[in-house]
């Protein structure tokens, strides 16, 4: 018993260990911008600093704290060859800090970082900037310093242009692009993919605007579901009902052909119902004593209130 | 002193519910005193329609929501609020529904298991109020989630509902729970006009006997083959299957007695109590919740149609012997044991002998299933 509880135990552990290992690995570096002069965000202190924007892919909300921001090119590309991801161990990373409500990124949300190296003005400042004129490595390591998400921007990335994640390509490959601002928006703080209107409605209100197809396809949908599961029950109950005859012909010492000839012996839902009828009132027809006598002793506890004593008068003196 | 407690009065009787009260709210405190009665004293859905008929009383009493006290159901950190993040984010459905998936026998459906076809075809009541829902002018996902009251579902249609449209819920919800108190009176006009005194007596076979292996299969693979197919439904469609493992494995016979038992009746109170309070006359009180219950109906009907239509349709193709009697058609929209309960009665009054009720269970189960399905087709489509 006690190695059952302890192997349920230790495989709960490791569910729950992979769970926030992929939690972790679902924040992703989204939008970067080197150069800050006058037209993007400002920070707390009203500078404009390079920033960084990571993205919680995540259905659920996300601790990042105890997590590592890093610039330092080397340590990410050692991190990158490793086998296991690691970074190596002294370099120069950013650890988010614990205890600041604000790390915990709500699902599907974005958090800003502000590259001024200066951390000494509060969470969301690293203690690395970005360079101009050169490529810029920017990565988040995992607490254990498991390499999460990297990237490289080019050096060629104007000022005050952004450098966005904007899609997923076909093999898994993640798609970024210059965003200088004009006809492709700079979102720090947002989704890269600007949805004014709710695509699916507007495409059904479009495309459908009598509800046929959606009929059509919903009706398809519910009728295939069903259909698999009625194909699905017809099977098992054939194998079922195989199994029984099989069953049933060993323990009668016949042929299944023999019990399939004899046909099925089952009695009428109404003498089912009259037997049944009959052992009820055989069984529950008379009331039975439980022949046991219960007596509870009565407590009169002693009380002063109840006290006959006190509660008398006294004799008045003479 | 005498102007202090004159202010002070002055100010606790604008806090007070007469001083804040609007028609709206004696007209909705008179629709929950009217749904009060229709349970207690008509026996309309007691279990449901008394919390919601409370509800909302509660939900409409006057207060001065400028003054920041807290207690309103859509005011953040009320107590009413809290409850009612179970409709909001939609946990109470899931829960009702792995009470349900606990009290539910699926013999009926195991042994025959081509019932689950009319179960199918009785959704098209969600699908055909869709389409008069747009055409009445509602935007598609508002329409879905109107339309999901054919489905005759009332956790089904309150998940979809806070999914889709969380502003029309309360009315959604309203209506749908009505109708399904008005099963006995809306489905037997429609069964009766569309079928024959000779189909009405159709003799259906005995359901065969179903082994406890089968019954342990069924929510299994149930569950997995539907998910599969919809996995927007797992939340609803998971909870039922689950419920009914838990009843039919033999083992975990206290969960599903809790399942089945108090938990379903605790959150029956909380959801009931928390729709009915959500029902505030500003919100209820419109022309949209006026068109809610007219496609309420509407879809109730065609539902209720399509089955039996559909069963008249699948019996030109069935043997002879296997002929099934249309009038449980009606039961494939889910009320469950209602809408059953229904197919059996009318089935008496043209044969004494002829007891629908374990064959009209079949399709009603199935009902439960495929609203299942087409509220996780629905919120795949259009949320």
């Amino acid at each position: 018993m006690k190695t059952k509880l302890l192997i349920i135990a230790l495989a709960l552990a490791c569910a729950c260990g992979v769970a926030s290992a992929q939690s972790r690995k679902a924040l992703r570096i989204n939008e970067v911008m080197v150069v800050n002069d006058s037209t993007s965000i400002v920070d707390d202190y009203g500078q404009y600093s390079p920033w960084i924007e990571l993205y919680n892919t995540n259905f659920a909300p996300l601790q990042i704290s105890s997590i590592y921001l890093s610039s330092d090119a080397e340590a990410i590309q050692a991190a990158m060859a490793d086998k296991k991801g690691k970074a190596p161990l002294n370099c120069s990373l950013y650890p988010v800090p614990l205890g600041d409500e604000r790390t915990k990124i709500g699902k599907r949300q974005t958090v800003v970082f502000f590259a001024d190296g200066k951390p000494n003005r509060g969470t969301f400042h690293t203690n690395f900037t970005l360079e101009t004129g050169q490529d810029n490595w920017v990565a988040i390591f995992d607490a254990d310093s498991t390499l999460i998400d990297c990237i490289c921007v080019p050096a060629s990335l104007p000022a005050n242009a952004s450098y966005a994640q904007i899609a997923i390509d076909e093999n898994g490959d993640e798609v970024w692009e210059v965003r200088d601002g004009d006809e492709r928006y700079i979102t720090p703080g947002g989704e890269n993919t600007i949805r004014d209107t709710n695509g699916k409605i507007q495409k059904f209100a479009e495309q459908d605007p009598h509800g046929f197809s959606m009929a059509a396809m919903a009706m398809c949908i519910v009728f295939s579901a069903l259909l698999i599961l009625c194909l699905a029950f017809m099977a098992i109950s054939k194998i079922g009902a195989a199994f029984a005859s099989h069953n049933k012909a060993k323990s009668h010492g016949k042929t299944i052909k023999e019990i399939a000839d004899e046909g099925d012996a089952h009695d009428s839902g109404e003498v089912i119902a009259a037997i049944s009828m009959a052992l009820y009132q055989h069984l529950n027809a008379h009331d039975t004593e439980s022949t046991i006598l219960t007596i509870n002793k009565v407590k009169r506890a002693y009380s002063p209130w109840s006290s006959k004593i006190y509660g008398m008068r006294h004799t008045p003196g003479k | 002193m005498n102007e202090f407690l004159t202010g002070n009065l002055q100010e606790f009787w604008e806090l007070t519910g007469f001083a804040n009260a609007q028609l709206g709210n004696f007209v909705m405190l008179a629709i929950g005193l009217f749904f009060i009665w229709l349970a207690i004293k008509k026996n309309f859905e007691p279990m449901l329609l008394v919390p919601i008929g409370f509800g909302m009383l509660i939900g409409n009493i006057p207060f001065n929501t400028g003054a920041g006290l807290e207690i309103g159901i859509y005011e953040e950190g009320s107590v009413l609020n809290i409850l009612y993040n179970g409709v909001s984010a939609g946990w109470y459905p899931p829960l009702i529904f792995l009470g349900i998936g606990a009290m539910t026998d699926f013999s009926a459906l195991i042994a025959n298991p081509k019932l689950m076809l009319i179960g199918a075809a009785a959704q098209f009541g969600i699908f055909g109020a869709y389409m008069v829902a747009l055409a009445l002018g509602f935007a598609p996902d508002q329409a879905g989630a109107i339309a999901i009251i054919g489905g005759a579902d009332g956790p089904t249609a309150i998940f979809l509902s806070s999914k889709l449209a969380p502003n029309l819920m309360g009315a959604i919800a309203v209506s749908a729970y009505s109708y399904m108190a008005l099963v006995p009176v809306i489905q037997p006009p429609i069964m009766k006009l569309l079928t024959t005194k000779k189909e009405r007596l159709i003799k259906m076979k005995p359901a065969r006997a179903v082994s406890q292996n089968e019954k342990i299969i069924f929510p299994i693979v149930g569950m997995i083959l539907t998910c599969f197919v919809v996995p927007s439904g797992i939340p609803l469609l998971g909870m039922l299957f689950f419920g009914n493992l838990l009843r039919e494995c033999g083992v975990t016979t206290r969960l599903a007695k809790t399942a089945s038992n108090a938990l379903t009746d605790i959150v029956t109170i909380l959801l009931g109590m928390t729709v009915g309070a959500s029902t505030q006359a500003s919100h209820f009180l419109t022309t949209q919740t006026i068109f809610i219950f007219f496609l309420g109906f509407m879809a109730f009907i065609i539902a209720s149609a399509s089955g039996v239509i559909f069963v008249k349709i699948f019996n030109l193709v069935l043997p002879k012997s296997k002929k099934i009697n249309p009038l449980i058609g009606n039961a494939g929209v889910s009320a469950v044991p209602m809408s059953a309960r229904i197919s059996n009665n009318l089935g008496l009054q043209y044969d004494p002998s002829n007891y629908l009720l374990m064959h009209a269970m079949g399709p009603n189960v199935a009902g439960v299933i495929g609203s299942a399905v087409a509220a996780g087709v629905l919120l795949g489509f259009l949320a």
